[in-house]
């Protein structure tokens, strides 16, 4: 952790993902109206009252933007929690196991890389329906797959260490090698990779939501409020970019801080980041 | 003859070398600054060998490296001087130091197959060290890299420049590395660890060269290396050094024969004295324990050639049995097929041919839990035997847990005791591998095994990672707890020194094949195959050094 906030850009990475994240749970209390109440004439400038000015509805359209990392936040770190867990067990399953097991797990890693990202979820949310937790799975299953190449290829070194031979020599079961011996020496690959896939998540929930295949209205969401605001671009260009800022520094920061950390842990960046 | 001869001649007199008060600093990425060589002087005179000594850690590459102008990243001369012909190597600029290399002072390398160029032939990389560095012309380059070649003793010089690195053999490239670096007769050749990487029978010639080219030029020459038979073959004197200071420095004749410091008696001690009597005890006679006959190994090729040319043999023929509580040492350098063997009876490799019987039972691919305990084996590195993530007391009490049933309360008591048995303190339970000295933690991995309460015990090469300090204290130990249990062990190990101190009886392997097998103290004192008196007089020049009667004897 100190080696990590030794370096300038980790320091200013991590700073930005607090901020966010204590904004989006703070909201409740430090927006100055509710999120979603019509509250004054549609377009309004900003101005005193409404900081950015009003929506296209006549909602508060900074109060909005206080709320709107909220869901995407929750989906987004959610989804790179399941990624991860799962990603790993799986990855780590392969390594040990390889054989058929390996071999088909890593065709359909590939066949995941054939298909577009989006075109997987939007089939995805039209077979389970619009809602938060099939949007956490259909996301974490697509940042899964980066987790089990880069978790299996820890794994395959892993297994050639003495400590697991040992074990396999005693005869210990799968499971208990998997998750005594692989697990915990992958710990620090598997808490860079969840800062990475977290953010890939996070551009990839507010590009769905801008598509109208993630969060729906009227809950306030910065892909979302991106996308209304569109086609006020050349009349009110904050409705567009204060979003879209809020999108940008969050995925910088998150990208900068599992970069401080990955080197800080003498992790290749460039292993974690791939996939 | 090259123009340098002729200052060489004039140097004569006075030290080619002169390093005084020398210190080194390494500063880490907490920014403490740590002192790698510290304060070390000595001279070096024209046509003289110093040979300079230390375990790994001892700082004697990063010596060899300043006498060279070089420091690794984070490294720096903090102070004294290296004087080379009269040149504070030290004080000098980075170019001016980049314009002696190769000319005034060259190395060679640990690693000949790293240090060559692998998209190049060899003949063209000799050729360029030729070009820029004496500025020869490139049809004087390439006679002048033939002769070189074969001064080299480099079987037919013409063909052999057009090879690539991974084309010539270990022994070659050590050459070609060689001539590379005497390629502008410089005055000081430093070589660092060269026998390392070579086999007994490769180590023998190359030295040969070594000696040879000493007495042809007049530089100076430095050997860095660990292997105290090494300073005692071809070595005027030695230097020993231990945590970046010099422990001892004279004559080899000296300091061999009547060493003043403990630690360079410690060291000198590791070496293998066959005129001594052996240490190991014999074992009570006992039924045998493991009987194998005819094995053999190959590795499996794809299934479509596998009909056509089968993989090559790595074990052919092997036949040996070991008694209950016996110890029975194999000898083999890499590529002998001993660890293959010790896969085999462990059960992480399955033969091909041949039968595995122990305590009466053939072993089958997949073993009994029961044959699982009673067969353990402890691995060559110390610190990738260990999961890094558990306590070290976790991965003894494993085992008691699996195999004894024990409870978490008995198994700890268990693991402590098996400590206190291997010399180790029961707080040294709560820790994690890291925290723990390469021997320390090979003592967990010896606890470890014996931990299930094995009959048989299988070590590969488990001293071959620790310094020769540790390794006689890890032996002592393991055969102190080896006798108390009755445990038969199989010892695989390069070392003849270890299979003196420990094993009665001795199999020597070289490629696949048992070449010689019995008392070991028979067959290390009269070898009658000839890589076995190879392997022994390799091992016992250190032993030798300052006795003519030996080399008689044994030579």
């Amino acid at each position: 952790m100190r080696a990590m906030l030794l370096r300038p850009a980790a320091s200013l990475g991590l700073l930005l993902v607090i901020a966010h994240v204590l904004i989006a749970i703070a909201a409740p209390w430090i927006a100055p109206f509710a999120p979603t109440s019509l509250l004054d004439t549609p377009l309004e400038p900003p101005n005193a009252t409404y900081w950015l000015g009003t929506d296209d509805l006549g909602r508060d359209a900074f109060s909005r933007l206080l709320w709107g990392g909220r869901v995407a936040m929750l989906v987004a770190f959610s989804a790179g929690a399941v990624a991860v867990l799962g990603g790993a067990l799986l990855g780590l399953s392969a390594a040990y196991r390889r054989g058929s097991f390996d071999d088909v797990l890593l065709r359909l890693v590939e066949m995941k890389l054939a298909v577009p990202t989006i075109l997987f979820v939007a089939i995805f949310v039209t077979g389970f329906g619009q809602s938060v937790p099939v949007l956490i799975v259909a996301v974490g299953i697509i940042q899964m797959m980066g987790v089990v190449r880069t978790t299996r290829a820890a794994g395959i070194v892993l297994m050639e260490q003495g400590y697991v031979r040992a074990a396999q020599l005693n005869g210990e079961s799968g499971p208990t090698i998997i998750l005594r011996d692989l697990l915990p020496n992958v710990a620090d690959l598997m808490a860079v990779e969840f800062a990475l896939r977290a953010s890939s998540a996070l551009l990839l929930v507010s590009a769905l939501s801008f598509l109208g295949l993630g969060i729906s209205p009227p809950t306030p969401d910065w892909g979302l409020m991106v996308e209304d605001g569109m086609a006020l671009l050349e009349s009110e260009p904050a409705l567009v970019l204060a979003p879209a800022l809020c999108i940008a520094t969050l995925v910088l920061g998150i990208n900068l801080a599992a970069e401080g950390l990955a080197d800080a842990l003498g992790l290749d960046a460039a292993r974690g980041g791939s996939g | 003859m090259p123009l340098g001869w002729m200052q060489h001649e004039a140097a004569v007199a006075e030290p080619v070398l002169q390093v005084r008060d020398l210190s080194i600093a390494w500063r880490g990425p907490d920014g403490r600054a740590n002192r790698v060589v510290d304060g070390v002087s000595f001279d070096l005179a024209a046509g003289a060998t110093l040979g300079i000594a230390g375990e790994s850690g001892s700082g004697k590459s990063t010596l060899a490296r300043a006498l060279l102008g070089h420091c690794r990243t984070g490294s720096t001369i903090s102070g004294g001087s290296i004087r080379l012909n009269g040149d504070d190597l030290v004080a000098l600029s980075a170019p001016d130091l980049a314009r002696r290399r190769g000319r005034v002072m060259a190395m060679v390398p640990q690693n000949p197959l790293a240090s060559l160029t692998f998209h190049m032939t060899v003949g063209r990389q000799l050729q360029e060290v030729l070009r820029l560095r004496a500025g020869l012309s490139d049809k004087a380059a390439r006679l002048r890299a033939l002769e070189l070649f074969d001064q080299m003793g480099l079987p037919e010089p013409e063909q052999l420049m057009g090879r690539y690195p991974h084309q010539l053999s270990g022994g070659q490239r050590q050459r070609v590395v060689l001539a590379c670096a005497i390629a502008c007769d410089p005055l000081l050749l430093v070589l660092d660890e060269p026998t390392t990487a070579l086999d007994k029978t490769t180590e023998a010639q190359v030295l040969e060269l070594i000696r040879r080219l000493r007495s042809a030029r007049q530089g100076a020459m430095v050997i860095v290396t660990h292997d105290l038979n090494v300073v005692a073959d071809i070595c005027d004197r030695v230097l020993v050094m231990q945590h970046g200071r010099i422990v001892e420095q004279g004559p080899v004749a000296e300091v061999f024969v009547s060493p003043r410091e403990a630690y360079t008696r410690l060291l000198l001690g590791a070496a293998l004295r066959v005129e001594e009597a052996s240490r190991a005890k014999p074992a009570a006679p006992g039924q045998a324990l493991l009987e194998i006959t005819g094995l053999g190994f190959r590795y499996a090729r794809p299934s479509i050639l596998r009909r056509i040319a089968p993989g090559p043999p790595i074990l052919e023929d092997i036949g040996l049995t070991l008694a209950q509580g016996e110890v029975l040492g194999v000898i083999g350098e890499s590529g002998s097929g001993k660890t293959t063997l010790g896969g085999i009876v462990t059960g992480l490799l399955t033969a091909d041919t041949g039968r595995v019987v122990f305590d009466g039972a053939a072993l089958a691919a997949r073993r009994t839990p029961e044959q699982r305990r009673r067969i353990q084996m402890v691995f060559q590195d110390p610190l990738s035997s260990l999961n890094p993530r558990r306590r070290v007391g976790d991965s003894v009490m494993r085992p008691l847990r699996l195999f004894q049933g024990l409870d978490q309360r008995a198994a700890s008591r268990r693991a402590a005791e098996l400590f206190e048995q291997l010399g180790l303190e029961p707080e040294l339970l709560s820790r994690f591998p890291r925290q723990l000295s390469g021997g320390q933690q090979q003592r967990v991995a010896i606890a470890r095994a014996f931990a299930a309460g094995p009959d048989l015990l299988i070590c590969d090469e488990i001293t071959s990672a620790l310094d020769a300090s540790v390794q006689a204290q890890l032996l002592d130990h393991l055969a102190a707890i080896q006798r108390r249990q009755g445990t038969a062990m199989l010892l695989i190990t390069h070392d003849l020194s270890v299979v003196w101190r420990m094993a009665r009886r001795v199999v020597v392997m070289r490629g696949g094949r048992i070449l010689e097998a019995g008392e070991t103290e028979v067959i290390f004192r009269s070898p009658t195959n000839p890589y076995t008196a190879a392997l022994l007089g390799a091992a016992t020049r250190a032993a030798r050094a300052g006795h003519p009667e030996l080399i008689e004897a044994n030579g």
